[in-house]
């Protein structure tokens, strides 16, 4: 496992497995290099998303001081990171941002950018970019 | 700054091609070198090349154990890059 590197990621699914198993892709392909926190389910444990623990997970990587970056799976899920987004205190805010990305790939894209070291600008850009890429050879 | 090109044809032999694990290793290398570094699958038909520091665009070239890759460089450690990516290519990621 190589050092950690200044920018922390937020993966957001309705599903908890859903976003476990895309923590565990991500931390594999970076070998561990970068934080990746999973956040998934409902209060209750069903299948949904929940703003407070979405808060607490991006809080919880308030030391790492280039950014976290916040992805998420579907619909809903927009909605409960953009309220747990307006919750962050002012200065934590400014370097969190919310990526506009396929949840798998864009994940792994981001994963993969933050363990090089990039800013937060840079790793937001690839898990974007990630829209556009066509899968088959 | 002077302006290099580099390139190298050789074949993928780990079991699994170029797939994630291994993509994602060929890409953080290729991160470490100015050098703009470019990969096609020669193998498949369609020619595309993937940007060497996407895994997205690397991991979609289709790479399976046996197809020949190009690998192409370009910028003042040019060289330095191909072969690094060759060797890793080589030593089969480390495995």
């Amino acid at each position: 496992m190589g050092p950690l590197v200044a920018i922390g990621l937020v993966l957001v699914s309705h599903s908890a497995r859903l976003a476990e198993g895309v923590r565990e892709v991500a931390e594999q392909v970076t070998q561990g290099t970068v934080r990746v926190i999973a956040v998934g389910g409902a209060e209750d444990g069903s299948l949904g998303t929940n703003a407070l623990a979405i808060l607490a997970a991006i809080e919880s990587l308030s030391d790492n001081d280039d950014g976290v970056l916040v992805l998420v799976d579907l619909g809903s899920a927009v909605l409960s990171a953009e309220t747990a987004l307006d919750q962050l205190d002012v200065e934590l805010r400014e370097r969190v941002r919310l990526a506009d990305a396929p949840f798998v790939e864009g994940a792994v894209a981001a994963a993969v950018e933050a363990s090089l070291d990039s800013g937060l600008d840079a790793v937001l850009a690839m898990a974007e970019a990630a829209r556009g890429q066509v899968k088959l050879a | 700054m002077s302006e290099q090109e580099a390139a190298a044809e050789l074949s993928v032999e780990h079991d699994h091609g170029l797939h994630l694990r291994p993509a994602a290793n060929f890409v953080r290398l290729a991160a470490r070198y100015r050098a703009d570094v470019r990969v096609a699958n020669l193998s498949r038909s369609g020619g595309r090349q993937a940007n060497g520091r996407s895994l997205l665009e690397v991991t979609a070239l289709g790479v399976d154990r046996g197809h020949t890759v190009r690998i192409t460089a370009r910028g003042e450690d040019a060289q330095e890059a191909v072969d690094a990516l060759q060797g890793l290519i080589r030593s089969n990621f480390g495995a």
